[in-house]
Parts: C-alpha cells; sequence; structure tokens
C-alpha cells in the first residue's frame, strides 16, 4: 500500500494544483535562469507544494536534482561538500553546460548541533553557485536577511477548498473509489488549504470503502498551530474565558513565552481597572510558573495558562475593537539592555554584602537605596569619600550609586580621595607590623578621620559589628598591640 | 542464495573503492560475480564497480540485492589479516549478513535497498581523448594540485601531443606535462576540463599505486576513470562531473 501523496505527486509543473501564479512565475525563473543566475526561495505553509513543485521543475527542464533536507544533517561542512560541490560542478551526463537543481528544502529549519552553522553555508553557497537553486521554506522571515535579500522569492498561498476537490476527485477516479462530491468538499474544508492532508485524509477513510458517503468522513478538522498575533487578538479583544483558553492550545509557545507575549500587549488594549485585574491574573500565572520551575511538576501549567488567558479574557469590561500593533515580549530584550546596570548593581550588592555580613540580596535591597539616598549627587562629599573608601568603588560604580555623571570632576575627585584614604588606612593598620611598636599607642589619635566623623563614639564603642572582618595584617598587630586598631573605618552601621 | 569465500585484501580494496563515495551501497549477487554502482549526495561523483566470480575463493550467487552500510562492512573486513579468508554467507530468511574470519563470526544487519539512493544510469559519453598511465602518476598529480588549489585542471594538448595536469591556486601554481614516453598510451583529442580535487583525491585513495589507469577526457566533460584491481579480476569505473568554470 503506497502513500497516495507519493503515487500521485505532479511529475510535470502542468500538474501543480492551485497556486497557478506561482507556478508561472517559478517555471519563468528556471527558462530565464542562464540571463540572470539568481537562486529562488518558495515559501508557503506546509503541504501546499512548494517541494512537488521543485521537483516537477527539474522534470520539466530535464535537470537531474541533487535535495538536501532536513532528514540529512546539514552542518556547515556537509553543506559545503554536498549542495556547494553540486552547485559549482556540472553534470555526469552532460558535462559542464549540464544544469542540475539544487534543493535545499526547509532552508529555514536550521535546529541544534547536526545543523550548526547551517544557514550561513546556505548563503555561502548560494552566493558562490553555478547552478539553479531553489530554497524552500516555510517561513520567509525565518531566514537571514541576507539570503533572502540575495535571491527571488516566489509565494505559494494556501490551496483553496475549490482547487482541492478536482485533485481529490481525480484520485478516486484513479483508484476506482465511487464517491459523493460533498464527501470531497467535506475533506477539502477540514484541511483548510493543505492539499497533502486532504489526500492522507481521502486515504485514510478511503481505503476500507469502495463508496465513500458524507458520513464516512469521520476524520476531524485538522489541528493547525495558530499565529501568536491571531492568538493575542482572541484572548485580548474577543473571546470568552473558556474560549480563550481553547485559542491557547492551538498557538506553539510554552507558557512562559506565552506570558510575555501577553503581558506586554495587554496593556495596548486595556486601561484602568480592568487591567490592574489582568496583571492580577498575569502575577497569579506567574507565581504558577514558579512553583513549576521550583517543583519541576509541569502540571501546574494549566493553572499558569487559565490566568493568562481565561483570567486576561475575564478581566475585559468593555468591548474592544479595531486593530492594535502587538509586538514582540520585550522582557529579552530588556535585560539584554539592562545587564551593564544590572552587572554594576551586583557588582557594589556583592563587596558590601561581604563587608557587612549581610546576604546579596539584602545588601542590594535594604542598603543600596539608602546609600544612594545619602551620598545623592554626592552632595555630602565626605560621605561619598567614605562609601567609596570603605566599599573600594571606582568611578562607574560611584556615579552608580550616586547618580552624578561618571566622568565629572567630582566623581573623579571623590575616587582619588578615597583612595588616598584607603592607603592610609592600611599604613595605619600595618601598624606595628612594620614600624616600632611605641606608635601603637599613638593609633587612636592619628584616627582623626573617623574620630571628627563620629564625635560622640567612646573607644568602647568604636568596635561596630560590621566592621568585624578587617584586614588580617590588622587582626595580626592588634593582638601587639593591644586594642583595637581596626575602628578607622567607618561600618555601615555608622551612617544611621 | 548468496555465498562466498574471499581474501580480505580484495574485499577490502573493492569496498574501499566505493566508500570514498558513498556510506550506503547496493550491492547485486550475480551468477558471476558482485556488481556495484552508486552516485554520491551531491550527484557529482559516480562508481561503478564489479568483481568477477573468478576473484573469489568460491562463489555462489543467483542474482540478489542487498543493502549494505559501508563503513561496518568495511570495519569487520579490518578485522582480517591481509591473507586471511573472509566468508561470507546471506541469510535469506532474518536478511542478514553471516561473516566469518578464522573463527570470529559477525552478524551484519543489512539495510532495505529500497531506502537507499536510487543507483544512476551510466551514461554514455563520447570522450574524444584516453590517457593510460600508472596509478602513481595520477597520485603525484593529485597531491601536487592539492597544496595550492582546491581544483585541478586535466587536459591534452593534441597539437604537441602530451597529456597535462594544471592547478592555479591564489599564489602558486603546479603544472605537470606528460609525454608520449611517460605514459603507457595516449590517443590524443581535443579535452580540457576542471575538476573537484576534493573528489579525485578521494578516488585517488583507491587506486592502486601500481595499476594502469585509464583517463577518458573531453572538452568541459566529465572524466572517466578506469583501473583494475585484484590481479584484474575486479574493475572500477570513476566518473566525475567538471566544475563549471566561472569568470
Amino acid at each position: 500500500m503506497s502513500d497516495w501523496t507519493e503515487t500521485y505527486r505532479p511529475t510535470t509543473l502542468s500538474e501543480v494544483r492551485g497556486n497557478n501564479k506561482a507556478r508561472d512565475k517559478l517555471e519563468e525563473w528556471a527558462t530565464s535562469w542562464d540571463d540572470h543566475r539568481d537562486a529562488v526561495i518558495v515559501h508557503g505553509s506546509p503541504g501546499i507544494g512548494k517541494t512537488s513543485a521543485a521537483h516537477a521543475l527539474a522534470n520539466d527542464m530535464g535537470w537531474p536534482v541533487m535535495e538536501l533536507n532536513a532528514s540529512d544533517d546539514r552542518q556547515a561542512d556537509v553543506i559545503e561538500r554536498i549542495a556547494g560541490e553540486a552547485a559549482k560542478s556540472g553534470t555526469l551526463t552532460a558535462g559542464e553546460s549540464g544544469r542540475r537543481l539544487v534543493i535545499l528544502d526547509e532552508a529555514d529549519n536550521f535546529h541544534g548541533n547536526a545543523d550548526y552553522g547551517g544557514s550561513r553555508e546556505v548563503t555561502r553557497v548560494v552566493n558562490d553557485a553555478n547552478q539553479p537553486i531553489v530554497l524552500v521554506a516555510n517561513e520567509f522571515y525565518d531566514m537571514s536577511q541576507s539570503l533572502r535579500n540575495s535571491c527571488e522569492t516566489i509565494e505559494f498561498r494556501d490551496v483553496s477548498a475549490r482547487s482541492i476537490v478536482p485533485v481529490l476527485r481525480d484520485i478516486c477516479r484513479r483508484e476506482g473509489i465511487e464517491f459523493e462530491e460533498e464527501a470531497l468538499e467535506k475533506i477539502a474544508d477540514d484541511t483548510s488549504g493543505d492539499l497533502r492532508s486532504a489526500v492522507n485524509d481521502l486515504q485514510a477513510v478511503a481505503e476500507d470503502t469502495s463508496r465513500l458517503t458524507v458520513d464516512d468522513i469521520v476524520t476531524g478538522e485538522r489541528d493547525r498551530t495558530e499565529g501568536i498575533f491571531d492568538f493575542l487578538d482572541t484572548v485580548i479583544k474577543e473571546a470568552g474565558a473558556e474560549a480563550a483558553l481553547r485559542a491557547s492550545y492551538d498557538v506553539d509557545e510554552n507558557p512562559d513565552e506565552m506570558l510575555n507575549w501577553l503581558e506586554d500587549n495587554v496593556p495596548k488594549d486595556y486601561a484602568g481597572a480592568e487591567l490592574a485585574d489582568a496583571y492580577e491574573f498575569f502575577a497569579n500565572a506567574d507565581r504558577w510558573l514558579g512553583r513549576v520551575r521550583s517543583s519541576q511538576n509541569y502540571s501546574y501549567w494549566r493553572y499558569a495558562t487559565d490566568n493568562m488567558t481565561a483570567g486576561v479574557a475575564a478581566s475585559r469590561r468593555e468591548p474592544k475593537g479595531g486593530w492594535t500593533r502587538y509586538g514582540p515580549p520585550s522582557y529579552w530584550s530588556k535585560l539584554g539592555r539592562s545587564k551593564g546596570t544590572r552587572n554594576t548593581r551586583d557588582g557594589i550588592a556583592e563587596r558590601i554584602a561581604e563587608r557587612e555580613g549581610t546576604s546579596v540580596a539584602t545588601a542590594r535591597r535594604e542598603i543600596l537605596p539608602f546609600l544612594s539616598a545619602i551620598t545623592h549627587h554626592c552632595k555630602n562629599r565626605e560621605r561619598t569619600v567614605q562609601m567609596a573608601a570603605t566599599y573600594n568603588l571606582d568611578e562607574s560604580e560611584v556615579s552608580f550609586v550616586t547618580g552624578s555623571g561618571k566622568e565629572t570632576n567630582k566623581v573623579e575627585s571623590i575616587v582619588e580621595d578615597a583612595e588616598e584614604r584607603i592607603a592610609e588606612t592600611t599604613v595605619e593598620h600595618s601598624g606595628s607590623a612594620f614600624f616600632q611598636p611605641d606608635d601603637a599607642d599613638s593609633d587612636g589619635s592619628e584616627d582623626t578621620a573617623s574620630a571628627t566623623e563620629r564625635p560622640d563614639d567612646t573607644d568602647a564603642d568604636r568596635q561596630s559589628p560590621a566592621s568585624s572582618n578587617e584586614s588580617s595584617s590588622a587582626e595580626s598587630t592588634a593582638e601587639t598591640a593591644g586594642h583595637e586598631s581596626d575602628d578607622d573605618q567607618a561600618g555601615l552601621n555608622d551612617f544611621f | 542464495m548468496f555465498k562466498a569465500i574471499v581474501s580480505a585484501e580484495t574485499l577490502t580494496s573493492a569496498l574501499d573503492s566505493v566508500s570514498v563515495l558513498v556510506d550506503e551501497c547496493k550491492i547485486h549477487l550475480e551468477e558471476d560475480g558482485l556488481e556495484i554502482r552508486a552516485v554520491d549526495p551531491a550527484n557529482v561523483g559516480m562508481v561503478d564497480l564489479s568483481l568477477d566470480a573468478a576473484a573469489f575463493e568460491s562463489y555462489e550467487a543467483d542474482g540478489g540485492l542487498i543493502g549494505v552500510d559501508l563503513s561496518r562492512l568495511e570495519d569487520i573486513a579490518g578485522m582480517a589479516d591481509s591473507g586471511q579468508l573472509i566468508q561470507l554467507e546471506l541469510d535469506e530468511e532474518t536478511r542478514k549478513l553471516h561473516i566469518q574470519i578464522d573463527g570470529l563470526e559477525y552478524t551484519l544487519a543489512l539495510i532495505d535497498p529500497d531506502s537507499i539512493r536510487q543507483e544512476p544510469d551510466i551514461p554514455d559519453l563520447d570522450l574524444p581523448a584516453e590517457v593510460v598511465l600508472e596509478g602513481s602518476d595520477v597520485n603525484r598529480s593529485v597531491t601536487a594540485a592539492d597544496m595550492v588549489s582546491d581544483h585541478i585542471a586535466l587536459g591534452v594538448d593534441d597539437a604537441a601531443e602530451y597529456f597535462y595536469v594544471d592547478a592555479e591556486g591564489d599564489t602558486d601554481d603546479v603544472h605537470l606535462e606528460l609525454t608520449q614516453e611517460d605514459l603507457i598510451d595516449l590517443q590524443v583529442g581535443p579535452a580540457h576540463s576542471l575538476f573537484s580535487l576534493d573528489y579525485l583525491k578521494d578516488m585517488n585513495k583507491a587506486i592502486p599505486a601500481d595499476a594502469e589507469v585509464t583517463l577518458a577526457l573531453g572538452e568541459e566533460f566529465p572524466v572517466k576513470i578506469y583501473f583494475g584491481f585484484a590481479e584484474g579480476q575486479g574493475q572500477v569505473t570513476y566518473m566525475l562531473a567538471p566544475r563549471i568554470q566561472s569568470d
């Protein structure tokens, strides 16, 4: 029992159904190839005859075919060796004047390690080719721009039910199957534009019957993936809670991505209280996604999806209409853009955390804001210098905390002063390690910087808990010096 | 039914000359010997091999067709020392090939021949020039050309009556002329074609240095490379499509 889609595959272009215009364009491209020598991209939905048309074309022109499709390994070197050589060589029968059609099927789908570097290599092969190349793709815009620009483009449209019925009728006649016209129409309608599915469905139902009636057509409507933009429209503007949830079943996005899409686009249509409600549901959805992540229990996805689809639809309080320019989620691009700032912030927080004995999160959440307030625009210069010295901050970090420009003299001079102070204190701390121990007694009086800042502090309570982790040289001298020498550096608690 | 005993050398050299182009192939088990025809995935190179029954120690077959994973079979054949005998037997029931090498038994699962790329029709070409030379000369030309370029020109000067090899790289060139005296035979005709060195290098690997190699050439036409192995009991014909000379 052979597959009818193979048995009845068109052998010449004239047998290719639907898409007459595209078909003629393809033929014209082939006949005039010697003049323009461009490759062509044939794109459109699955099952509408793109690959068949390419093969039929080769057959019509009498060109041997070299095909590379997704079932082959398509690493860069494989493409170079096979497609590259095929595109640069003549044929075995006619030598150099012979033409060969190179068909690169699923040129928009290069996935994973098996296809590593594939798409870039395709562009190179196309540019170096001496033979006609047809690139077959579903999603035109999934291919790189450089590739799209270097090729001609032919779009195949979905085959209308009106064009599918005659094909089915023809197959039935050739297979000797009696049929009701309505039965074929039903198949054609159910498959909505996908000719290959229609033929497969026909074979599935016709295999066991000699007469095909409408009642035999039990094959359900085929699943079709719905585009994300249509889905957004449905959820945000039209559907009720249940319909919105159902619409999400046909979308090819996982809940994390779907949430990003919805969350980014809902504010374009919702406002005020309904927007607040919608975000309440997004928050719920996000919480469920968090539970999925932490427990790895993916059955929770359903609650996330419930919230983000039905929840949003239910939040709608007034009818929405018109057309909205929905866009892809900005979540990732925002993360990408803010990466530098976040790194600076985390770098500072880490140092604060180490110094103050807190967690990084606490440093970031509870200490950094206070530091920012205290040193706002470096107005309190002394404190700012102190901070920079304590946490060993450089210009960009000082400017991050204070909000002053990084290149300004103000910030630069603060950092300079801070460095000086660090150098001073290091010498002080080394105390008796390098010099005679007799200057250890003067430690307290030398400590002018911090003494003036904290006039109420007594020697006894200077040892703040925050400054307990001091450099080891200080600790080693502490023993010989006999009293705390590490209190010249202000801890954060001293600020409050 | 297929049952044969063959020396390891003969089997490996037969397999090697096919495996330079394809990973899988169909083997025709004819009454008077083996036949393999295959074309590489890019449709640029082709091999036609026959190994006469006389090349085997013993040979019995009645015209079957099997599909084989060449690298697997090569690995097994590689287990044998040169001079050792390899016994092959096809189990029709299980569609497996039993291989015996001095007590070592190996059962090789075969591939459905229908799943292997179709065998090419051998094009009937009228190639005007014919050069007969030693395998070592082919080797020398290809190796030298490979140092400077990725393609090579083969041609015959019909006025001065010599065979030449040209390779032009970005900076360096290689040129070799072989006159009537250097060659075993030369049939002069107009011939000049460009070929991919990647392919010629691979084909060269299968050509024994002491073999008599016949090259049939034309103007911008495929080259036919013909040589014998297993003391003349086996014949290999390679065909290679020319590179298009872009200007």
